[in-house]
């Protein structure tokens, strides 16, 4: 009697516990899913509280002719941010009362779903009036042909173009045509540990000479045994090794963008790679693997004694380090002077756009008004008129000002990001000592030609 | 028995609403999928996907990315598969041998199994860091390396981190799995056994095994398909570092689709993939069916 009772739990436990194999076993994919639709509908909740408070009282609303006009504007300005608080707080009523009868509907994602929900909504014709586009993203766009030639199709387009920086405008231009307005910039400056340079008596290194010596002189064990590296780069990518690259006189490609070999693989650029893979090497540097201490923390707590880094890592640090001690300068010095890589974003219209209005909110975001506004949370302006204000002067990003006049943007080329995967590829062997620089490069050369002329 | 029209309809009628769910959203999206796989369908051709044959089967496998992705997948499994059956197995024939205390054991066998996979790998991470709990008690506490080790930065490092993870998370799955087979072998064949004279050896090899050949196979086809289908815990173990030499096929299956917009490579690599499981299936059924 009793046994039998006893054999019966077993069977109900097993029982039980294969349902739940069953719905473990099916469990990998349901969390993406569920969290892709738990966000989703924080944007689509997001979206609703925008058209709330972006188009005012509902009396004015009903006040309004029926010809009103809403464009939506998507962007990765992230939800909670003071960027996402200007703009819907500040810059689109102030758009909506400059402009009576269009109204914006401004749609937060994240950055990564942009992308990604951009590609899919353009296979659904459901693409938005105009996208914040992160500028490595345009070539993409512009290749399936969704994004409009402003300066063939607008009216008005020299007017607006001539108030921003060439460099930041060149990320939309491609083969002659400009498919977006440069909205904002950024670049990387160099980033040191104070303390470790006065103890360790180095002046800030001003060339490449300098970097790579003080990257050595600052690696070792700190006083509690742990090891510590003169520099930190968390990946191998083109943002990674552009400024290197550049500084030192090499290219990626000709100024055309349709030929590698000769660039990819010249003696300047090898120079570069080599250099890097010499300092890994030695211990010196490190950052990309998969088992290394995430930079700022590495930077923080004094693991990593130098960083490339952009204008955001300034609030990281405040918010996770704020007793830290570092200092900025320019990116060292190499043949070709201090050249780091262009980031940023620009602003561009798609083909379904309703094309008055905008145009109307592009040229209001890239104006002095709103470029300041967006300066006072950190976003470096691409208005000349707005990098000459007080603001600009006084902002925590005032030393990128320098760097950014000899910053370059990345190949603007569709394949960029297939050209930039065997890039990594190909630099990762050179670290780990499976190939020389010189092989890596004269291999990769081709390979890179082959994805230009696609 | 025949039936009237009437009740026919009311049939089709009932099942129109499951049938309607299952075509849309399971058989065309596969369809789809097999045509997109024909097609030009990545961001150079996004409105105007023109038909290129087999050029992304061919793309896919003259690809060494791909190559590099689907030795990984293949030797995850070759690992992982016997590695937690085996383990399974022996594990299950210890609970099943105690004579009490069973549920105890099982629960704790079992608790990996329902944690989620995400969580579990943050933790092997976190565990095998060059920084990480592993080089910290190698170093600091025992001393038994002089620095830390690499644990996740090579190829195989950050592979067999993987595998570990998988094979670790696996047992219970398996050892619940056998142990309920275990359950259905008749004991009068151990007791006419014991009577013939066979050890412990033979009672298992002669009398257990036969009895759970269902069992093992069943595991077996699970397992393969679901070491095929590894991807969460590569991804956030090591997301392909260094330079896409620990990426898995689900893995760059979804690099190449996302983060390159080549849609018609993709959907290739989806029915190789599919093609290889189904020919793995078929020989393991053969294979159990002739040693009978």
């Amino acid at each position: 009697m009793r046994r039998e009772k006893i054999k019966k739990i077993p069977a109900l436990l097993l029982a039980s516990a294969i349902g739940l194999a069953a719905t473990a076993g099916c469990g990998s994919s349901a969390p993406a899913g569920s969290e892709t639709a738990a966000r989703s509908e924080e944007s689509a909740k997001e979206s609703e509280k925008k058209t709330e408070t972006g188009t005012g009282t509902p009396e004015e609303a009903a006040e309004e002719p029926a010809g009103t006009v809403t464009i939506s504007f998507w962007h990765h300005y992230s939800a909670q941010s003071e960027e996402n608080k200007t703009l819907t707080e500040i810059l689109i009523p102030e758009f909506e009362k400059e402009n009576p009868g269009i109204q914006v509907n401004a749609v937060s994602h994240e950055w990564a779903d942009l992308h990604d929900k951009l590609l899919i909504s353009a296979r659904s014709d459901t693409l938005p009036d105009v996208a914040r586009l992160d500028s490595a993203w345009v070539p993409e766009f512009q290749k399936m042909g969704i994004l409009v030639p402003l300066n063939q199709e607008i009216d008005g387009f020299e007017e607006a173009a001539d108030a921003l920086l060439e460099s930041a405008m060149s990320t939309a231009a491609i083969g002659g045509d400009q498919y977006g307005l440069a909205l904002n910039t950024n670049t990387k400056i160099l980033y040191y540990n104070k303390e470790a340079f006065e103890k360790a008596g180095l002046a800030v290194p001003e060339t490449m000479e300098d970097f790579a010596a003080a990257c050595r002189a600052l690696a070792g064990a700190n006083e509690n045994g742990q090891q510590v590296w003169g520099y930190d780069e968390p990946a191998l990518s083109g943002w990674n090794l552009c400024p290197f690259i550049w500084s030192m006189g090499g290219a990626l490609t000709d100024e055309t963008q349709t030929k590698a070999t000769g660039y990819i693989n010249s003696p300047e650029t090898v120079a570069a790679i080599e250099m890097l893979a010499e300092l890994y090497q030695e211990n010196a540097i490190t950052g990309w693997n998969s088992g290394d201490i995430p930079m700022t923390d590495g930077f923080g707590t004094g693991r990593y004694m130098m960083l490339l880094e952009g204008p955001w890592k300034v609030a990281e640090l405040a918010g996770a380090y704020p007793d830290f001690a570092y200092g900025t300068a320019a990116v060292p010095a190499g043949k070709d002077g201090s050249v780091s890589v262009l980031g940023g974003e620009d602003i561009a219209m798609f083909r379904t756009a309703n094309r008055d209005a905008a145009w109307k909110f592009m040229t209001f975001m890239t104006g002095a008004y709103a470029q300041e506004e967006m300066a006072k949370c950190g976003q470096i302006p691409c208005n000349k008129e707005a990098l000459r204000s007080d603001t600009v002067k006084n902002a925590d990003f005032a030393p990128y000002i320098e760097q950014l006049k000899t910053a370059k943007s990345r190949p603007t080329v569709a394949a960029w990001s297939e050209i930039d995967t065997e890039l990594a590829t190909a630099v990762t062997a050179v670290v780990n000592g499976e190939k020389t620089a010189q092989e890596a490069m004269d291999e990769l050369a081709p390979k890179v030609d082959q994805l230009l002329s696609e | 028995m025949k039936l009237k029209g009437k009740s026919r309809a009311e049939i089709a009628m009932l099942l129109l609403p499951g049938l309607l769910i299952f075509g849309t959203f399971t058989i065309y999206p596969i369809v789809r999928l097999f045509w997109m796989s024909f097609c030009g369908w990545d961001f150079g051709s996004f409105l105007k996907q023109e038909f290129i044959g087999l050029s992304n089967y061919r793309e896919v496998v003259t690809d060494g990315y791909f190559r590099t992705a689907f030795a990984n997948t293949l030797a995850y499994t070759a690992v992982t598969v016997p590695a937690q059956m085996l383990l399974g197995l022996f594990v299950a024939m210890l609970i099943h041998s105690l004579p009490r205390g069973q549920i105890g054991f099982r629960v704790a066998y079992y608790l990996p199994v329902i944690t989620s996979w995400v969580i579990c790998s943050l933790v092997f991470r976190y565990v095998f860091n060059t920084e990480g709990l592993l080089n910290y008690f190698l170093t600091q506490v025992v001393h038994a390396a002089p620095q830390n080790i690499r644990w996740l930065d090579s190829r195989w490092g950050g592979m067999s981190v993987a595998m570990l993870l998988g094979i670790w998370k696996g047992i219970g799955w398996n050892m619940v799995v056998f142990l309920a087979a275990l359950q259905t072998v008749p004991r009068e064949l151990y007791e006419s056994a014991s009577l013939d004279g066979a050890g412990a050896w033979k009672k298992f090899v002669y009398v257990t095994l036969p009895g759970i050949r269902g069992t093992l196979l069943f595991a077996l086809v699970m397992l393969t398909i679901g070491g095929f289908n590894v991807y969460t815990s590569t991804k956030l173990i090591t997301d392909g570092k260094p330079g896409h030499e620990t990426e898995v096929v689900l893995t760059w299956m979804y690099y190449k689709a996302f983060s390159t917009g080549k849609f018609g490579y993709a959907a290739a690599l989806s029915f190789i993939i599919a093609l290889v499981l189904a020919v793995l299936a078929v020989l393991q059924f053969r294979l159990m069916r002739e040693k009978t």
